[in-house]
């Protein structure tokens, strides 16, 4: 350990470097604070520093600050983030959120190690350079399966393509360095070429063509604006660009490739100069030469084709929440002005008592979209009613694997959320406003940081704003990697510097909250559809939606299906349309089986429940519920019990051990569904799982317990024979591992792509004889069966 | 305001919660995260009484009384479920009650405590114990087929211990009459037989070897019988609720038998602990949580040790924490 920081500080003696980590610390902590409630953004900044948590620098912490032993244990050991021992200089996540575990995530993880040559006990690589975690979203769902290095996002990542990765992002490394000067061409702008700049897009290769677009203009001499757009949720047809030109017309290119820009702004743009045309040209002729591709080939045709997909997505959606998605820019706040951005604030703070708005959201109908659907403004009645000063806080801390609604929401709409939160602050008298977001979605932070100061900029926040008496800001908290945090208690009790324990309701956080104060706490989506509603008035907002759920509702579309990605539509949308119609139908042609909603805390809605009305209770009423809105597509090939048994598998690690129901029940229901999913179960197992599931829901303690066992009884209800086939030992769909092998058939020509794909060496390589899986050898990592051509490897049963 | 508790109706104050009302009326609700007047969190869910609203289970020990609330606290279906909550604390609980010794000794002779006393040296107590429940000239041992030593657990880690042989060094020792003017009151343990009684289980290889290294007084005894039996809620309401065995089997992850000296007469022993709470909610930088979910422990750091008092032991309802 001390020879690593020696390595990081330069300096040679062991007593000099921690000298210096003294002095960093220090300067962290008269930086951060020295009272109990920093605890959390204090051991991130120590953990940003020096990658782990160092004693030495946690020693300094109890010298020079309130914080105990008991504390720190509790709080460093309770968050996934931190960590005591160093990583490696890299550290590669693998997300295996929902979407990703159905493609086959744990094998990526299980490639990844192989390559790197990481052993069983351990997660860095001998030479210190990776590190190697699972980590329970990213929210790139669309892109499944996903993983991170460092901070760069690689999508669609199979375990053959782990190599690849690696190769890219070393190449990367050493590129990272140069072209950063090529900005301020000055002269007249010709048009403007727009990117979705999420973590999502750049995952999937726009900023490559972010790069070469920047690159083609200083060669071409084209000078037009390069601006970064909200999310157009159209993840599986990314990355996209949108042409916009002076006449107004504005083109799309999705699925572009890095190479083709060029060609695409010669076909708008003029270069400068008539010799850099002339180039140009003669460039460009070479170049179709070289790569057998003509100018139609790439501009015309394909556009139409490319398209047609991207329009049927997007038609049947409805914009409230993502209003101006594809053309606003996020962090352009005198656009997002120009657009009739903060118009509603200013018609709240200048012609509407608080009263007033209260009752214009609660007439809207609007419910909480964080996932209890608690009407929002009989939160906000409750919170006014107090008559003291309070908090308002912005529940982001999404965790549901599969969800990524409020990630997009905060780094595309940034504005718009933070609007919704000074009105609902002015309307239950708040003094400070707190954006709660959970860490792994590093970008949200910064758009939102930078979001701020903007509108702090322009009197939006701060003292007196818009010229009224009314003061209020906002501040960040980054949340610390628990799931149990995005319970309203719980995520209180984490800004205080505690661990996340939910404590019972009441007291409510309306009445008490953070630091004893009444407290509101809404979902960023809600938020973000609060200035819809006081611009637009009530009645406007009411015409949208279902008797009972109002509005529109977005949804992460994920898993099995051709087109997902982000959508907005009206509630009362089927989950048939939203797949079909939408999603463009179940990828691979494969029957769908059902749409898990909700995460962890929702259900497995078989197929032909899926003409049913997607609304809060509906959903509720088939063992469901709307959670924050993740939407995974299971196909016929995805097994229900495997499904249930990753649910559970989550929440148990995620469970913050307070409540007997939820710490021990939900480990001894997982323990049931690992006999059922290695074949070691009884039939009586499978009663004993649902008794298990129905106690649990009625006595957990708070909502991420009671809500547990719902993937469960939701599969028990729709496909108990599929439970039930497990007992003897089989699962149709080859998910569950132990009960099946691969095997060779006679379909087999000897080609032997497979047993040179095969990583861990269990297929012998036998030139044009029939190849043999060797089951001792095979991790059935599925390599195989992406290779052969002849269809010939097939899952059996054991 | 009143409230309705199983169909009664109660006049309550509101400043109170829940447990204090209804035990106060007689209502025998079992609890055992909550100790009147201690700083405490709702965990255990034993206390549990059902909202006839909504049928939600509530903890009693946390939840006040509101006008019109309507409680359930006796039906079946509020039993199964405490039973339960008790069953899977129970699956967590690595621990033996009594001592499999003294749980198959025909002549109900108290072997567990023997030993102890044996192991301590205070022979005439031990000689005075055992004269209390049986004939020191005639010790029904001789004709006895040893159940004892075939299921002791020192068995599965190496050899028994010699059990039959201790007795029968007891018996003859020669005791000054100082030491033995002392009656034992104790006359057999025939109550135990009709409690709920936990069993630890298998060792692991490594807790093996551990345990060899550790237990190492002159009878070798593990010295299984808990340290905590008096005091124990566990048990106690485990046996009201006619507990036999949790069905959930035993799979904790808990190191057996690891006890921590904390401070005086103060032990920690971490495979008994139910997480309720209460030893770390009422000490000050002393005992805290580590880690989440089912992998939740209480520890306490070496430099803290000091913070604590021995007057934990009794808030613990379990013997995890206890005197020595």
């Amino acid at each position: 350990m001390e020879n690593n920081k020696c390595k990081d500080c330069g300096l040679s003696s062991p007593q000099e470097s921690i000298e210096v980590m003294r002095r960093k610390t220090d300067a962290i902590i008269d930086r951060i604070g020295t009272s109990r409630e920093k605890i959390i953004p204090l051991l991130q900044a120590i953990q940003q520093e020096f990658n782990y948590l160092p004693s030495d620098a946690i020693e300094r912490l109890y010298e020079r600050t309130d914080i105990d032993r008991a504390q720190l244990i509790s709080v460093s050991s309770f968050y996934s983030q931190f960590r005591m021992v160093p990583y490696g200089k890299h550290v590669i996540k693998v997300c295996i959120g929902t979407a990703c575990h159905v493609k086959g995530a744990n094998n990526v993880y299980d490639a990844f190690k192989r390559e790197l040559a990481i052993g069983e006990d351990s997660v860095t690589t001998a030479d210190q350079q990776y590190s190697i975690e699972k980590v329970a979203c990213l929210g790139c769902c669309a892109l499944a399966p996903v993983v991170q290095i460092d901070n760069k996002i690689f999508g669609h990542v199979q375990p053959g393509r782990v190599r690849e990765v690696l190769v890219e992002f070393e190449s990367m490394l050493s590129a990272s360095e140069q072209d950063k000067a090529s900005e301020g061409l000055q002269d007249q702008i010709q048009g403007e070429v727009r990117l979705g700049m999420e973590n999502c897009c750049q995952a999937s290769g726009t900023a490559e063509v972010h790069a070469a677009v920047v690159a083609a203009c200083k060669d071409l001499g084209i000078n037009i604006r390069i601006k970064p757009i909200s999310c157009v949720g159209a993840c599986n047809q990314v990355p996209l660009i949108d042409v916009a030109t002076l006449d107004g017309s504005i083109i799309r290119y999705p699925n572009i490739k890095p190479e083709e820009v060029k060609e695409i702004l010669l076909h708008h743009f003029r270069p400068a100069s008539r010799l850099r045309r002339l180039r140009n040209a003669i460039l460009n002729q070479i170049d179709t030469f070289h790569t057998d591709q003509t100018w139609d080939n790439i501009l015309f045709t394909p556009e139409k084709e490319r398209t047609q997909s991207i329009n049927t997505f997007l038609n049947g959606q409805h914009r409230i929440t993502t209003e101006g998605f594809g053309h606003l820019n996020p962090l352009d706040i005198d656009e997002y002005i120009s657009l009739g951005g903060f118009d509603a604030l200013k018609k709240a703070l200048e012609a509407m008592t608080r009263q007033q708005i209260i009752d214009e959201v609660l007439k809207s109908g609007i419910r909480g979209r964080g996932g209890g659907g608690f009407p929002t403004g009989r939160k906000w009645q409750l919170v006014a009613d107090n008559q003291k000063a309070a908090y308002v806080i912005c529940n982001g801390d999404e965790g549901d694997p599969g969800a990524f609604m409020d990630r997009i929401l905060l780094e595309s709409y940034p504005l718009r959320v933070i609007e919704g939160m000074i009105i609902a602050a002015y309307a239950v008298g708040a003094v400070e406003g707190v954006f709660y977001i959970r860490a792994e979605y590093p970008q949200a932070v910064i758009r939102i940081r930078k979001a701020l100061d903007l509108c702090r900029q322009k009197g939006l926040l701060g003292k007196q704003i818009l010229g009224t008496d009314f003061s209020f800001d906002i501040r960040v908290f980054e949340g610390a990697g628990a799931f149990v945090c995005g319970e309203e208690t719980a995520l209180i009790a984490s800004i205080e510097g505690k661990r996340g324990f939910p404590h019972l309701r009441p007291p409510y956080p309306a009445q008490s909250g953070l630091f004893g104060q009444p407290t509101l706490i809404n979902n960023v989506e809600t938020l973000s559809q609060i200035a819809y509603i006081i611009r637009q008035g009530a009645d406007e907002y009411r015409k949208v939606g279902t008797e009972g759920s109002r509005g529109t509702k977005v949804f992460a579309l994920a898993g099995k299906v051709n087109h997902g990605g982000l959508i907005e539509v009206p509630m009362g949308t089927t989950l048939r349309q939203i797949v079909d119609e939408i999603g463009g139908g179940v990828e691979g042609g494969e029957a769908l089986k059902a749409v898990q909603t909700g995460g962890p805390s929702g259900g497995c809605m078989p197929a032909e429940l899926c003409d049913a009305e997607v609304d809060f209770d509906a959903l509720n009423q088939m063992g469901a519920i709307m959670g924050s809105g993740g939407l995974v597509v299971l196909s016929e090939s995805s097994c229900m019990v495997d499904v249930a048994r990753y649910f559970l598998n989550f929440t148990s690690e995620e469970s913050c051990g307070k409540c007997t129901f939820c710490r021990v029940g939900i480990r001894r229901m997982l323990d049931i569904l690992d006999r059922l999913s290695t074949g070691q179960a009884k039939m009586e197992d499978i009663d004993r799982l649902e008794e298990l599931a129905l106690a649990i829901k009625r006595s957990a303690l708070c909502g991420l317990g009671k809500t547990a066992p719902n993937p469960v009884l939701s599969t028990l209800r729709y496909f108990r024979h599929e439970y039930e086939e497990h007992v003897q030992g089989i699962c149709r769909t080859g998910s569950c591992k132990h009960m099946v092998k691969l095997q060779i058939t006679d379909d087999c020509v000897g080609c032997t792509k497979c047993a040179r794909s095969c990583p861990s060496e269990a297929i012998a390589y036998a030139p044009y004889e029939k190849h043999v899986i060797d089951t001792e050898k095979c991790t059935q990592c599925g390599l195989c069966i992406d290779e052969c051509d002849y269809n010939a490897i097939k899952k059996v049963k054991k | 305001m009143k409230i309705i508790v199983n169909d009664k109706e109660l006049e309550v104050s509101g400043q109170r919660v829940l447990i204090d009302e209804l035990r106060e009326v007689g209502c025998d609700i079992p609890s055992l995260c909550y100790a009147s007047g201690a700083n405490h969190q709702a965990s255990c869910m034993v206390c549990m009484v059902r909202n006839v609203a909504n049928d939600q289970m509530l903890p009693s020990c946390s939840t006040y009384p509101v006008e019109g609330m309507h409680i359930d606290t006796e039906s079946d279906d509020v039993k199964a479920l405490r039973r339960m909550s008790l069953e899977l604390l129970l699956s967590d609980h690595r621990a033996d009650c009594e001592a499999p010794c003294s749980m198959v000794c025909p002549a109900g002779i108290d072997l567990a405590r023997l030993i102890l006393l044996y192991d301590r040296g205070q022979m005439s107590e031990a000689q005075s114990l055992l004269a209390s429940q049986t004939d020191l000239n005639n010790l029904p041992c001789a004709d006895c087929k040893g159940g004892c030593e075939k299921v002791c657990r020192r068995g599965t880690v190496d050899k028994c211990v010699d059990i039959k042989n201790i007795i029968k060094e007891i018996s003859v020792s020669k005791v000054t009459a100082m030491d033995g003017g002392r009656q034992s009151s104790n006359s057999g343990r025939q109550v135990a037989d009709k409690k709920f009684s936990s069993k630890l289980g298998r060792f692991t290889e490594s807790e093996k070897a551990w345990l060899k290294e550790v237990y190492t007084q002159p009878s070798r005894c593990l010295h299984c019988a808990c340290e905590g039996q008096d005091k124990c809620k566990l048990r106690t309401y485990a046996s009201q609720a006619g507990i036999k065995s949790s069905r959930y089997g035993v799979a904790s992850r808990q190191i057996v038998k690891e006890q921590q000296h904390i401070v005086g007469r103060l032990y920690f022993e971490p495979a008994k602990c139910v997480r309720c709470g209460l030893c770390v909610y009422n000490s000050q930088d002393g005992f805290t949580f580590q880690h989440r979910g089912f992998d939740m422990q209480v520890v306490i750091p070496e430099q803290s040790r000091s913070h604590v008092d021995e007057h934990l032991a009794q808030l613990c309802p379990t013997g995890a924490l206890f005197l020595k």
